[in-house]
């Protein structure tokens, strides 16, 4: 079992809950959320950064813009993940920055809270 | 491998800990409001017990090497002045097993990145 953490557009996010429902995703919850990811910046000022370089801290410009997005959470079985990903992707794809990430995360077990059915049972 | 940090802190600290990432070179961070309340059960204040209380979750994914830098980073500017207080969050850390960056569609796994590094090195 697999929690997939998509970080997504605001405006992409009706074709992305359509897409979902075609591919037979049904259930998943979403939150509004702010991020940020690396931007326009050059890994290799970046990496300057992180290695403690002052010069390279001033060249990274503006600090800090978040910009607000949607965060999806969609949790389905192992066989499913690479189906869900693919759709996220295709929807979600302008090939401009800021498109989002999405995370696979291991998930140890799920209960259907109105039954109490647990495991894979719980997210069909 | 990929570590996701998910550190629940408080909101007026939010603008201090995603400053303090950004001068230490770690930027991507996703920012959500959330309500909770820890094993104090919350606050009472007279008789009105506040059991939600409002904070700010941050969610950032980094590479293994990078994962205590990170959370020491959180933590010193999170916590409250002195000792720190009750209220001022916690921080959990997961795998992540895929990454996949929607713009380019490129995917990292936890083995492939690691094997890119040591590529990198003699290049």
């Amino acid at each position: 079992m697999k929690e997939v953490i998509a970080v997504v557009r605001i405006n992409m996010m009706n074709q992305t809950k359509q897409a979902l429902t075609d591919c037979g995703i049904d259930a998943f919850f979403v939150h509004e959320a702010q991020g940020r990811g690396k931007g326009f910046v050059n890994p290799e000022i970046l990496e300057g950064v992180q290695q403690g370089h002052e010069e390279a801290a001033s060249l990274l410009g503006e600090k800090g813009k978040l910009y607000p997005k949607r965060l999806l959470t969609v949790v389905v079985e192992d066989s499913l993940v690479d189906d869900v990903v693919e759709t996220i992707i295709e929807t979600n794809q302008t090939g401009m920055p800021g498109d989002g990430k999405i995370f696979v995360v291991p998930l140890g077990d799920a209960v259907r809270v109105r039954t109490g059915e647990a495991g894979e049972q719980a997210i069909i | 491998m990929m570590i996701m940090i998910r550190s629940i802190i408080r909101p007026e600290k939010a603008d201090a800990v995603l400053a303090a990432l950004m001068d230490a070179g770690f930027p991507s961070v996703t920012k959500y409001a959330v309500a909770g309340r820890g094993k104090q059960r919350g606050i009472k204040i007279g008789d009105i017990t506040y059991d939600e209380l409002p904070k700010v979750m941050l969610m950032s994914v980094v590479q293994e090497h990078d994962k205590q830098f990170v959370i020491d980073t959180i933590m010193n500017t999170a916590r409250s002045t002195g000792k720190g207080a009750f209220g001022d969050g916690k921080i959990f850390v997961t795998e992540v097993d895929e990454s996949y960056t929607i713009s380019s569609g490129v995917k990292e796994t936890s083995a492939e990145e690691t094997s890119e590094a040591s590529e990198e090195v003699p290049a």
